[in-house]
C-alpha cells in the first residue's frame, strides 16, 4: 500500500510552561488535502499545539514534521538541535497561519498586507503577487477594499484579509487560532463561508474553533482534546453521535454556544 | 525702536547664529536618529549581559547635565588628539546627549507595536531585519512622532548651551549683539522669536504625522 | 586633582542643587496654579498664560536667563545674579510643570468630581480632597522628571555670573591650565546627584503603586 507522507506529523510533543505541563505526549498525523478541527475546553491547549506546529510555541519535547521535513528542531530528541532562524523562517513560509485577533499589519493596505510576505520573503516580482492579491481578495469578496487600510473594515472583512494573506504565500497548509472568536455573531458567517470553500477547493487546513456545528459540517477529521492530551480522533459523524469518552461527551452536550473567553497564555 | 533698528542693521550676525543653530541640530538629527535606533534595536534584541550594560549608559548619559557634557567634549577633544572649531565640539556632544534619549523613546516604541503583528510576521517567515525595517520602524515612525518632535525641540534648547562653549550659535549672536549696542530687549526678543519659529516649524511636521496616523489607523 | 580644589567643586555644586530645590519649592505649585487658571478658563489671564507658557517652552533656558537678566533692570527690578537665576529657574519650570498639571486636571474623570459636588463638597473642597491627592501621585514620574530637568538646566545660570559649579570648574581649570579634570569631576558629582534623584523616584513610585494600586486615571 502507498503511503502518503502526513502533510503534519506530530511526534511525542510536550510542552510545559514554567512547570505546568499544556501538552502531553501528543501524536497527531494531519493528512494533506484534508480539514482537521481540533475541539475542546478552554485550557486543553488546543491553541498551544496549533502554534507549536509553526514553532511560534516550541515544544518542550517531541518532534514535528511538516511534509516530511522537520520544523525547529533537527534530529532525535537526544541529539536534537534547534533549527537556525534563517531555516525557521524558510520553513514557516510553507506554513499559513490565520490569528483570533487577525494580526493584520495596520501600516499597511489591504493589498500590502497580502503582497508583503510573497514579495519580501518568497522574493516574488511585486506586480505579480499584486496582480495574485487582488484575485485572491476578490474571491473572498473583498476586491474593492484592496487599496484601504485595515482599520476602515469591519472584523469579519480584517479576517477575511488574513485569509487572503495566508492563501497568498501558497502554503502546503494553513492554521486557523480561533477564526471566529473575536467576532461579532453577525459577521461570524462569512468567514466560516470562506473556510468552507477552501475545503471543499481540498486545502489541507487545522482549525481551532468552538464552533461544533460549522466542525461538524467541515471537517474531515475532529481531534478532541482535553486536559493537554488527544482524547479522541474521529470523523464528524463518528465523535458527534457516538463519542466514546465521558469527557467528549460532556463536551458536546455542554454545546458551542457560549462563546469562550479569549484565553490568556500560560 | 532703537532696539528693532540694531538687530536688523546685525541681522547678518543673527541669521549666522540662526544658521548655526539649524545646521547643528540637523547635523544631530542626521546622526542621532540612526544611532538611537541601533541602540534601541540592542536594548532589545541583544543577549542580556550586553543589554543591561547598554541599559546603564543609556540611564547614566540621561543624568548628565548637557552643559557639563558639552565642556567635556570641548576639553576633552584636543585630548584625543582632534583639534576642531567648537562647532564640532557641539555637535558631538549634542549627538551623544540626543542619542541616549532617542533609544529610550525608540525603546518603548518597538515595546508598543503590538504583540500579535511581530507573531503574524514570524509566522509568515519574515526574518529579524525584515520584521524592524518593514513592520516594526513604520509603525513607530508614525507612533512615535510626538515623542521625537518633543526631543528635537529640547535638542534645538540645548543647542543654545553651546554658546557657553564659544559656539556662534543664535542666543550667542543675541548676547553679542546686545552687550556691544546696549539694547538688550530686542536682540533678546528677537532671538526668542526664531526660536519660537524654529519651533512652530518642528510641531508643525509633528501635525503632519499626526494626520497620516488618523489615515493609516483611524 | 588636588583636595582643595574638589571641594571648590562641591560647593559649586551645592550651591547649584540649593538653587535648584528652590526653584522646584516654588516652581511646582507656580505651575499648579497656572494650571488651574487655565484649566477654569479664567478670563484674559487664561489666554494670557497660555501664550507666557508657549513661548517660555520654546526658548533654551540660557536664552531665558540673559533675558530676564538684561531685561529686569529696564523694568525698573534691578536684581542681583543669584535672585535673576532663582527667578528664571522658576519661571521655566513653572511652565513646563503647568503643562503636567493641566494634562492631569483635563484626563481626571469627570464622574469623581461630580460624585464629590453631589455629596456637598465645594468646588475647593473638591480639588484638595478628591483631584489633587490622586493627580500628585499619578504624575510623579513626569513631575520627578521635571525636577530633573530643572537640576540639569541649572548649570547654565553659570553664563550671568553665578558661582555654582560650572563657575567652580572653570576657575579650577583656569588656575591649573588643565580644564578637562575639574570638567569631568564636576561632571560625575552632579551626575551622580541625579541618578540618585531618579533611583529615589523609581523606589517611590513603586512604593505608591503597592499601595495604591496602578494609580494612573
Amino acid at each position: 500500500m502507498a503511503e502518503t507522507v502526513p502533510a503534519i506529523a506530530v511526534r511525542g510533543v510536550c510542552k510545559d510552561f514554567g512547570g505546568f505541563e499544556v501538552l502531553r505526549d501528543i501524536d497527531l498525523d494531519i493528512a494533506p488535502g484534508t480539514t482537521t478541527c481540533i475541539l475542546g475546553p478552554s485550557g486543553s491547549g488546543k491553541s498551544t499545539l496549533l502554534r507549536c506546529l509553526n514553532w511560534l510555541d516550541a515544544p518542550s519535547a517531541g518532534s514535528i514534521r511538516i511534509d516530511g521535513e522537520p520544523i525547529g528542531r533537527i534530529g532525535t530528541d537526544k541529539a536534537a538541535r534547534p533549527m537556525d532562524r534563517r531555516a525557521l523562517a524558510a520553513a514557516r513560509t510553507r506554513i499559513g497561519m490565520v490569528f483570533q485577533h487577525f494580526a493584520l499589519w495596520p501600516h499597511l493596505t489591504v493589498l500590502g498586507n497580502v503582497t508583503e510576505a510573497p514579495v519580501h520573503v518568497l522574493g516574488r516580482p511585486r506586480r505579480e503577487a499584486e496582480a495574485e492579491g487582488r484575485s485572491i481578495l476578490a474571491r473572498v469578496g473583498l476586491a474593492e477594499k484592496a487599496d484601504m487600510y485595515p482599520h476602515t473594515l469591519s472584523g469579519g472583512q480584517k479576517q477575511r484579509v488574513a485569509i487572503s494573506r495566508a492563501l497568498a504565500m501558497r502554503p502546503r497548509v494553513i492554521l486557523f487560532d480561533e477564526p471566529t472568536s473575536a467576532l461579532d455573531p453577525e459577521m461570524v458567517g462569512e468567514v466560516l463561508g470562506v473556510i468552507r470553500e477552501l475545503a471543499r477547493e481540498g486545502l489541507t487546513m487545522v482549525i481551532v474553533t468552538h464552533e461544533m456545528s460549522f466542525a461538524r459540517d467541515v471537517a474531515d477529521t475532529i481531534v478532541f482534546m482535553e486536559g493537554g492530551c488527544i482524547r479522541e480522533v474521529a470523523t464528524p459523524h463518528d465523535f458527534f453521535t457516538a463519542p466514546r469518552t465521558d469527557r467528549a461527551k460532556g463536551f458536546i452536550l455542554r454545546g458551542s454556544s457560549t462563546p469562550e473567553p479569549p484565553l490568556k497564555k500560560a | 525702536m532703537n532696539g528693532f533698528q540694531v538687530v536688523w542693521e546685525n541681522r547678518d550676525v543673527f541669521l549666522w547664529g540662526a544658521g548655526n543653530t539649524v545646521s547643528l541640530v540637523l547635523g544631530c538629527l542626521l546622526l542621532s536618529l540612526p544611532l538611537g535606533v541601533l541602540a534601541a534595536v540592542v536594548l532589545t534584541e541583544a543577549a542580556a549581559p550586553l543589554r543591561r550594560l547598554l541599559a546603564e549608559l543609556v540611564d547614566l548619559l540621561r543624568c548628565v547635565p548637557f552643559l557639563l557634557l558639552a565642556y567635556v567634549v570641548y576639553y576633552g577633544l584636543p585630548e584625543l588628539g582632534l583639534r576642531l572649531d567648537s562647532w564640532w565640539a557641539g555637535l558631538v556632544s549634542l549627538t551623544v546627549y540626543t542619542t541616549a534619549y532617542l533609544a529610550e523613546i525608540f525603546r518603548s516604541a518597538f515595546r508598543a507595536v503590538a504583540k500579535d503583528n511581530i507573531e503574524a510576521a514570524q509566522a509568515f517567515g519574515l526574518s529579524r531585519s525584515l520584521l524592524y525595517r518593514r513592520i516594526i520602524l513604520p509603525q513607530v515612525a508614525i507612533t512615535a512622532a510626538p515623542m521625537i518632535g518633543n526631543q528635537i525641540i529640547t535638542t534645538i534648547r540645548d543647542s543654545a548651551l553651546l554658546m557657553i562653549i564659544t559656539v556662534q550659535e543664535l542666543t550667542f549672536a543675541a548676547n553679542f549683539v546686545s552687550a556691544n549696542h546696549f539694547t538688550p530687549f530686542a536682540p533678546f526678543a528677537a532671538a526668542v522669536g526664531l526660536y519660537l519659529l524654529l519651533s512652530f516649524l518642528v510641531e508643525a511636521g509633528v501635525r503632519r504625522m499626526e494626520r497620516v496616523r488618523m489615515v493609516r489607523y483611524g | 586633582m588636588t583636595w582643595p580644589a574638589i571641594r571648590t567643586i562641591l560647593d559649586g555644586a551645592v550651591v547649584t542643587a540649593a538653587l535648584a530645590a528652590v526653584s522646584i519649592l516654588l516652581s511646582l505649585p507656580l505651575g499648579l496654579l497656572i494650571a488651574l487658571l487655565r484649566w477654569r478658563r479664567v478670563p484674559v489671564v487664561a489666554g494670557l498664560l497660555a501664550t507666557v507658557v508657549s513661548v517660555v517652552r520654546a526658548t533654551p533656558f540660557v536664552t531665558l536667563v540673559l533675558f530676564v537678566y538684561f531685561i529686569l533692570p529696564s523694568a525698573g527690578l534691578e536684581l542681583d545674579p543669584v535672585p535673576a537665576a532663582i527667578l528664571a529657574l522658576t519661571l521655566n519650570t513653572a511652565a513646563f510643570s503647568s503643562e503636567i498639571w493641566r494634562s492631569a486636571l483635563q484626563s481626571f474623570p469627570r464622574d469623581q468630581r461630580e460624585a464629590a459636588l453631589a455629596f456637598g463638597l465645594s468646588e475647593a473642597g473638591t480639588f484638595t480632597r478628591i483631584v489633587f491627592p490622586q493627580i500628585w501621585r499619578a504624575n510623579l514620574g513626569p513631575l520627578v522628571s521635571e525636577v530633573t530637568i530643572l537640576l540639569k538646566c541649572t548649570p547654565a545660570v553659570a553664563v550671568i555670573g553665578v558661582v555654582e559649579i560650572t563657575r567652580a570648574a572653570s576657575r579650577v581649570g583656569a588656575e591649573t591650565y588643565e580644564p578637562l579634570p575639574p570638567f569631568l569631576v564636576a561632571t560625575l558629582i552632579y551626575t551622580a546627584l541625579i541618578a540618585a534623584i531618579v533611583r529615589g523616584q523609581r523606589v517611590l513610585e513603586r512604593r505608591i503603586a503597592r499601595r495604591f494600586g496602578a494609580v494612573s486615571p
